[in-house]
């Protein structure tokens, strides 16, 4: 074989070029750890050239900034490692960690210094195929069995182990994950950052939930960011300290967080919604407006703060009632409301609550209605129908004087006190006085009606036999029934003898009844007046064989000044007031009217009246 | 002689109905149009009973009333009220005032002279 002539130049060219070429970073370091020998390979394992990297102290450069257990550091005993060949952890010039197997050998340098020589391999891939290989073993069954994506990361940040749901979540096969830098499955805007808290995770591991407060985005396979949880917890093994991250993508939550939001906001209504702890958990924007306040200052208060200081004792004590037993309802029934404004004002309000089921508990949806122009429109509504009584009343008193100078004269006239009449001029005078008591019963009927409305009507009670007020009634109608050919007949057979009730009104209620029933009836036709008792009650029937009633117009018969047929009007005089005025008289006594009828067939009304009435006086008449 | 009537009321018309139906009746009948005018003719002479209409200008019926009720000479005087039943209470203050009872217009002039008759009767016991 050839023998070079220069044996000792080649050799040293060899050396060269092979500590140059070798795939392994060579590394020399002084007994203090100053670089003096980093070649290409270390250029590319740990991203300083050479350049930077001579006469700097090693262990600035590859050290990993916290201590950890598993990670010697780098250029120490130099002179005497302690073991020749071991693996650990460097960091690299752009921080992020790698897994080296270190091969360590002291020699004496060229100077005759000790220096220690350092062979180092990259085994992060290798490492990340044996952690997972070490946690499949262990781990796959737990982690497949939680509802999570589970994703493991060693201290490199290499993912070293996913389960399905990951594989799910984030649209990736596990081998395209596995041995993956974890900020793979980040949006590119957060992997700077996430580099460096992973770096402070690991230097104080504990379970956490990561990023509290923030908002966290995962990526998907196919470049979709969707809104994520992520929960930590750090999970030592002989291979070292691992981070389990457990990733619970909230989007359907959000979604329906959002709907919520959009419903809240759509709603009419102030909302607010207040957890069991009586403090305000979410307002929508009505409820600013409302209540004069922004949102941040609600947030967390207690709900009291928007209900006037008087009732806040008995709120907080309302609330607890609520939470005991929670069923959506009005508030406080009955009672006026109030609510109180930032600036001290209050105003009447409604409420409505509802049990509200989250996640985190129950909470009651509050639907608070500002009742400041109801409750307005109401007492004007009041005010209204209090002048139209008054006016209806000055109105009838004015109408019955000149009244009874038409009805007294024409009496007076008919009586012939004023001399003899022709038969002419008795039958007009009998018009004038037929429609004069007619304007006069339309007057009280509207009078009777107003007190009614305006709470007048005094319900004098007394006790009389029915028997006397019915035989009263018919002779009172009896000439008018004669006249068409009518029969009145009676059957009070099993009616109580006696009842208490106001008398002139059960009169007037029965006359009502018998003169509309022989009013609509035929020339020689019959009413039947039946009066029983039944169910503890006083019932009174008036039946006809009249024209009856469309069943269309059954519903108009009780309500003023709706006769009902015009051209039965024509025919049937009558004030439209008569069964509004009988069906008052009759609830004024705590009793109710109903009628059934049929067109042509005639019609039946049942007034049904408690044998007692109850006392119901009117309001005290203001003294003049 | 003929039972003697003051009817005191403001409407014209209504005062001849009630003072014509009485006459015919065969009372004797003074009227006045206002409190004044009822205080003048009483200090000329007493009625047997006065008509009293409540609803009248200046000094109402119930006014009147009550002054002359608390007046020994006019004290023993009847005093019926005529009202027009349209206020609720008209009659309970009509009573309260002191009046001896009261007629609800429009009146029955059939019943009219019978109704004073009664009340007559009944203050003179």
């Amino acid at each position: 074989m050839d023998v070079p002539e220069d044996v000792g130049t080649v050799e040293a060219e060899l050396a060269r070029r092979l500590l140059w070429d070798t795939p392994d970073a060579v590394v020399a370091v002084t007994a203090e750890g100053t670089v003096v020998l980093w070649n290409a390979a270390a250029e590319a394992l740990f991203g300083y050239t050479r350049a930077e990297a001579l006469g700097r102290r090693l262990a600035e450069l590859t050290a990993v900034p916290e201590h950890r257990g598993e990670a010697r550091a780098p250029g120490t005993a130099a002179s005497e490692p302690a073991e020749p060949i071991f693996e650990t952890v460097r960091r690299r010039k752009d921080g992020s960690l790698v897994h080296v197997n270190v091969s360590q050998r002291a020699i004496r340098g060229a100077g005759g210094g000790p220096l220690v020589l350092s062979t180092i391999k990259d085994v992060t891939p290798l490492k990340v195929l044996r952690d997972a290989k070490l946690l499949e073993a262990q781990f796959r069954n737990l982690l497949e069995s939680t509802p999570d994506a589970i994703i493991m990361v060693n201290v490199t940040g290499r993912i070293v182990l996913v389960n399905s749901q990951a594989e799910t979540v984030f649209g990736y096969p596990r081998t395209q994950l596995v041995g993956k830098p974890v900020e793979m499955l980040l949006p590119e805007r957060f992997r700077a950052a996430h580099n460096a808290h992973r770096g402070s995770f690991f230097s104080q591991p504990r379970t956490r939930t990561m990023g509290a407060g923030l908002d966290l985005y995962g990526l998907r396979s196919n470049g979709e960011e969707f809104p994520v949880e992520i929960s930590l917890s750090p999970l030592v093994t002989e291979e070292g300290t691992m981070v389990m991250s457990a990733v619970r993508d909230v989007s359907e939550r959000l979604k329906a967080e959002q709907k919520f939001r959009a419903l809240l906001e759509s709603a009419p209504d102030a909302m607010v919604i207040v957890g069991r702890d009586g403090r305000i958990a979410v307002i929508n924007s009505q409820t600013e407006k409302l209540f004069g306040y922004q949102r941040a200052e609600l947030l967390g208060r207690p709900v009291e703060v928007l209900v006037p200081e008087r009732f806040r004792g008995n709120h907080a004590a309302h609330r607890g009632g609520f939470f005991a037993q929670p069923r959506a309802r009005a508030m406080g029934a009955g009672l006026e409301l109030f609510g109180l404004r930032r600036d001290g004002t209050e105003f009447p309000v409604e409420i409505s609550l509802s049990p509200l089921e989250t996640e985190e508990g129950l909470f009651v949806s509050s639907a608070i209605r500002d009742a400041t122009a109801r409750k307005r429109y109401e007492q004007g509504l009041q005010e209204a129908n209090r002048l139209k009584s008054v006016f209806l009343a000055n109105m009838s008193h004015e109408l019955r004087t000149p009244l009874n100078a038409v009805i007294g004269f024409s009496e007076f006239l008919i009586d012939e006190k004023a001399g003899p009449l022709n038969a002419k001029q008795k039958e007009y005078l009998g018009d004038v006085l037929n429609s004069g008591r007619h304007l006069l019963q339309l007057i009280n009927d509207v009078l009777d009606l107003s007190k009614i409305e305006a709470g007048k009507m005094e319900v004098r009670a007394e006790r009389f036999p029915i028997r006397r007020a019915v035989d009263e009634v018919c002779t009172a109608i009896a000439q008018t029934a004669a006249a068409k050919g009518i029969a009145i007949r009676r059957d009070i057979g099993e009616a109580p003898g006696e009842v208490t009730l106001d008398r002139q009104k059960f009169i007037q209620v029965l006359y009502n009844l018998i003169s509309n029933a022989v009013k609509f009836s035929n020339d020689g036709g019959e009413v039947w007046v039946t009066a029983m008792q039944r169910d503890g009650a006083l019932r009174v029937s008036v039946r006809d064989r009249g024209i009856g009633i469309r069943s269309e117009d059954l519903e108009k018969l009780f309500v003023e000044f709706q006769q009902l047929d015009s051209s039965a009007a024509r025919r049937f005089e009558g004030t439209g007031l008569g069964l509004a005025l009988t069906r008052k008289l009759v609830e004024v006594q705590g009793g109710g009217i109903a009628v059934e009828s049929e067109r042509g067939q005639g019609s039946t009304f049942t007034v049904s009246l408690p044998l007692q009435a109850a006392a119901r006086g009117a309001a005290p008449e203001p003294s003049t | 002689m003929s039972a003697r009537i003051l009817i005191v009321d403001d409407n014209p018309t209504n005062l001849k109905l009630a003072s014509d139906v009485l006459r015919s009746e065969g009372f004797a009948v003074e009227t006045a149009q206002d409190a004044e005018q009822a205080q003048r003719l009483l200090l000329q002479q007493l009625p047997d009973l006065i008509l009293m209409d409540i609803a009248l200008p200046g000094m109402d019926g119930l006014a009147l009333t009550r002054r002359l009720k608390s007046e020994s000479r006019f004290s023993h005087v009847p005093i019926v009220a005529l009202t027009a039943s349209a206020m609720r209470g008209d009659e309970e203050r009509a009573l309260a005032a002191g009046c001896a009872g009261y007629i609800t217009k429009p009146i029955d002039t059939r019943a009219f002279g019978r109704l004073i008759g009664r009340f007559l009767a009944a203050g003179g016991s």
